[in-house]
């Protein structure tokens, strides 16, 4: 970046806006690669002067609110200015019994719980990257945890955005009333474009009443053929889950905090309900029949608060213990949630990979968790991975922890595609990056996408090459 | 025939018995609900994708306009071919293909009738959520083109939200299928960008949709007031003690009585303004629900609570609801529909101001609406054979959607922009939120003959309600 570029940024946002220096630079770094300068602009205008000054430069731009979910898609094509939407916090407008809130995108989903919370309200999402996410940030991931099952996500709960466009312009869709359907609904396709189409400057939500009493009941399954008996009785029962997540063993045995695989928990099928203290009564009645039905046994599990947090932001809570840990989302048809659950086990096993499983079974959403420490040693089992000749043990002695895990990645998402579905990598060690393409391959649609790409960013300012097909 | 060969084209792609042509078809087919204006030069049935594929192809040959219909039940002229051209009926790709209980899903042909759909799967214990007034005879393609709403989308959202994929036909006969029949297929949101496209960026030929479990218990109340405004009041207070009622409908006095002259639903004749509530889910909540509003309702003042006892007296009270718009026309020749959106705490405000308008205007304005969700729906009677009354409607009508305008709301909650109200999109859209949607329609649509004239405005009566409004539908 030359000076004069330089001194062009700060005189629009100003310079105490700008940071330049390595260090600074280096915690925006984005798959490994380091931009040359971040900006924090305060307004919807600045940051539309921000990318307005990118695309006449040629700069590549990656938008983040608190960077919580950013390990999700490929390494940019390029890199060159992180834009953080984190000064814009402000409520723009909020009228709780319309039940309708329009905020500025960089607000925290923390703050902005609060704020409903003060009003007996509140967003039902439990987002990856939780209360540190931006609401921005949630909307352009889509970011939707086990409460979909239940409320929804975020592409249910968007009402209208203001978005700063690449050539500078500020547009907005839909609006603040909770129904609308006045021109085309461009919100739908911001809302999980993972920052490769505009800046999402505002937002414009739909607000739920928060519910009197919720209760989790953890109920051990056995087998996976259980679980899905399980599965099925309660979602034709009457009950109307707010999260239903089955839990393979290791997973149980990592919120319980022992160690995975020394004592063989179970799996677990876990399900929250809510509504008055009678109804949660009747809830656990229909739910005790259920499990007895299958053989199972189910216990009320207290304080469930804290472990719904770690399975609805599951790379956050698995790296403290397993630094390079990978987080592998399958979206499939619900019916084949076990299914491909057990075929996991198997790939895994085959290979003595450490994984953990949590399947949101009502929605189809299975994320599993490659549990490694350091991916770049190689590999020091040796031998021991495969029992039945020698020629094949000393080949794969050469060969890294990292190959093991492309190659469980690729046979992972074949094994979901053959489900009919797709597996999309959302947390991965950078040395994956890369190896393995994040998002698998595009349908007969791709094209569309490309082509809305080029009429949104036509000089790929905004986060290049992170989104599918190359986007 | 106006093109000269198109016809043997057409026969040949759908065989004779699939195409219209006459003076005397085509009339049938030169309206919807909102206005008559124009035949199309031809009708054609197609009876699979291909067929679409085909007819799309030579409507870019011949550089006709290409208009999908599916039951023409809309409001806002999305299904009149304002230009004439190629209408494409979809009463014979009617099929469902696909019915996936444990997914909860189904694959439909857009000709599919939306009640159709529910009672497919009724037995199971299963139903299809939204539900437009007009869901005995709207198909889910005109509900996806549309985007439509329906009384209970107040707790189970539109009819985006219950789409997961799509096959569309391109206008250049590209066949392209968005979304998935699970969650988060990666990639942009095409489906949510042609859901609510009104035709004119590209023919849907299949849906995969949700399919949601029927509650264990419903309970429908009627709340019976003398005044409006304590009836718009009670609307927000049932909100602000948390509760989400599956469906919170109002209807006023007038409009009442019209209805109960037409169905004998049992409503009363003498009140000012009835709130039909409707809660669901499990039978412990559906009582407490239920008592709560109707404490609600006492509290602002509600002359009479009634509960309906049983599901005969349930169907009868939403028979009522669901026809309202029929009986209204047994009492004027004509009338318009509003479908202004506002906040749903400035209700009681507005229905002031409608009243104000029907003074300013001397007409008579029936009130029957979304109420949970702010989606008005002002029926403003007049006779059309009166030209200065029908001028003082679309003064009338410009009047109130200007007010929802001001109070922060939307020109339409649920009938769409289509021919109505594509001058009016400057009102709550900039030029840039315009261009942006420009950028869309060129993209899929750059020709400009799928469905043209709807949705995006075309600049040549800017800012002001169509004449044309005046038609009346067949009521």
């Amino acid at each position: 970046m030359t000076l004069a570029v330089d001194s062009e940024l700060s005189a629009l946002v100003g310079t105490s806006r700008v940071v330049r220096d390595h260090a600074a630079c280096a915690a925006l770094a984005v798959d490994g690669k380091v931009p040359e300068c971040g900006v924090a602009p305060a307004t919807a205008e600045q940051v539309a002067a921000v990318l307005r000054y990118a695309s006449k430069h040629h700069l590549a731009l990656i938008p983040r609110g608190n960077g919580t979910k950013l390990s999700m898609g490929n390494p940019p094509r390029r890199y060159e200015v992180a834009l953080s939407i984190g000064e814009l916090n402000r409520v723009i407008h909020y009228e709780p019994a319309d039940l309708t809130i329009t905020v500025e995108a960089g607000m925290t989903f923390r703050a902005f719980q609060d704020l409903a919370g003060q009003s007996g309200l509140w967003l039902p999402l439990d987002p990856r990257g939780g209360g540190e996410s931006s609401i921005g940030g949630i909307i352009a991931a889509n970011a939707a945890g086990p409460l979909r099952q239940g409320f929804g996500g975020p592409r249910d709960m968007v009402l209208g955005l203001k978005v700063a466009l690449p050539d500078g312009k500020i547009a907005k869709t839909g609006g603040r009333v909770v129904k609308n359907v006045a021109g085309y609904d461009l919100g739908k396709l911001l809302t999980g474009s993972c920052g490769t189409l505009g800046v999402i400057v505002e937002a414009s939500l739909k607000l739920f009443p928060k519910l009197p009493e919720r209760a989790t009941f953890a109920m051990s399954a056995g087998t996976l053929g259980n679980a899905k008996d399980l599965r099925r009785s309660i979602l034709r029962s009457p009950l109307d889950a707010l999260r239903l997540v089955l839990l393979d063993s290791p997973a149980v045995a990592l919120l319980d905090d022992s160690a995975p695989g020394n004592e063989r928990p179970g799996a677990q099928l876990w399900i929250e309900l809510g509504g008055s203290h009678r109804v949660i009564e009747r809830c656990m009645l229909e739910l005790r029949q259920l499990t007895a039905a299958v053989g199972a046994t189910m216990a009320r599990r207290e304080g469930a608060v804290e472990a719904w947090g770690r399975v609805s932001n599951l790379a956050h809570w698995l790296q403290q213990k397993y630094r390079d840990v990978t987080v592998l989302k399958a979206a499939l048809p619900a019916v084949a949630s076990e299914e491909f659950l057990s075929r996991a086990q198997q790939e895994a096993e085959a290979e003595r990979i450490a994984l953990a499983s949590f399947a949101q079974v009502g929605l189809g959403i299975v994320h599993l968790c490659v549990l490694q420490e350091d991916v770049a040693r190689t590999c020091s089992v040796g031998p021991r991975l495969v029992p039945d000749g020698q020629g094949k043990a000393a080949d794969l002695q050469n060969r890294s922890a990292l190959h093991l895990l492309a190659g469980l990645g690729e046979r992972l998402r074949k094994a979901a595609v053959d489900l009919g579905g797709t597996l999309v990598i959302e947390h991965c060690p950078l040395e994956l990056k890369g190896q393995v393409d994040a998002w698998g391959a595009g349908g007969d649609d791709l094209e569309a996408m490309r082509k809305i790409k080029v009429a949104w960013d036509p000089l790929e300012v905004l986060s290049p090459g992170r989104f599918v097909g190359g986007i | 025939m106006k093109f000269k060969g198109l016809f043997g084209e057409l026969v040949r792609i759908v065989s004779e018995d699939g195409v219209l042509w006459r003076q005397e078809d085509l009339m049938l087919y030169e309206y919807d609900a909102l206005s008559s204006l124009r035949q199309p030069d031809a009708v054609v049935f197609p009876r699979k994708t291909e067929h679409v594929v085909q007819i799309a192809r030579l409507a870019l040959r011949h550089n006709l306009p290409l208009v999908a219909r599916g039951a023409g039940t809309g409001l806002s002229g999305g299904s009149v071919a304002t230009e004439g051209g190629i209408l494409l009926g979809f009463s014979r790709m009617k099929q469902i293909l696909e019915i996936d209980l444990e997914n909860q899903r189904a694959r439909v042909q857009p000709g599919v009738v939306n009640l159709d759909l529910s009672l497919a799967v009724a037995d199971e214990g299963y139903y299809y959520a939204p539900d437009p007034s007009s869901q005995k005879a709207c198909t889910i393609g005109g509900n996806v083109a549309e985007n439509s709403g329906g009384p209970h989308t107040l707790a189970y959202g539109v009819t985006t939200n219950h789409i997961l994929g799509l096959e569309v036909v391109l206008p250049d006969g590209e066949v392209i299928h968005t979304g998935a029949s699970y969650w988060d297929r990666p990639g942009y949101d095409l489906t949510g960008v042609f859901v609510g496209s009104e035709g004119t960026l590209g023919i849907v030929t299949e849906a995969t949709v949700r399919l949601s479990r029927k509650p264990e218990a419903v309970k429908t109340l009627l709340a019976i007031y003398d005044q409006v405004v304590h009836a718009t009041r009670t609307v927000a207070a049932i909100t602000a003690r948390g509760i989400t009622p599956a469906a919170l409908e109002m209807m006023d006095g007038f409009t009442l009585r019209a209805v109960e002259e037409a169905t004998h639903a049992g409503y009363p004749m003498d009140c000012a303004a009835v709130l039909l509530i409707e809660v669901e889910g499990l039978r412990e909540a559906v009582e407490e629900h239920a008592d709560e509003i109707e404490a609600v309702c006492r509290e602002n003042q509600a002359r009479e609570v009634r509960r309906a006892k049983s599901a005969e007296e349930r169907d009868l009270l939403w028979k009522g609801r669901k026809t309202a718009f029929g009986a209204l026309g047994r009492i004027s020749p004509n009338y318009y529909v509003q479908d202004g959106v506002i906040p749903r705490t400035r209700l009681p405000e507005m229905l002031d101001f409608i009243g104000s308008i029907e003074k300013k205007y001397d007409l008579r304005i029936g009130n029957i609406f979304h109420a949970g969700d702010g989606n008005l729906h002002p029926l403003i009677m007049y006779d059309e054979r009166d030209r200065d009354q029908t001028a003082r409607v679309v003064k009338a009508a410009k009047d109130i959607i200007m007010r929802c305008v001001e109070m922060g709301g939307s020109i339409t909650g649920e009938h769409g922009v289509g021919l109505e109200k594509s001058d009016l999109m400057p009102l709550i859209f900039s030029e840039n939120d315009l261009e942006l949607m420009g950028r869309i329609k060129n993209l899929f649509n750059p020709l400009g003959r799928l469905n043209p004239g709807k949705l995006l405005p075309t600049g040549k009566m800017c800012g002001e309600l169509r004449g044309g409004i005046a038609g009346g539908g067949p009521v």
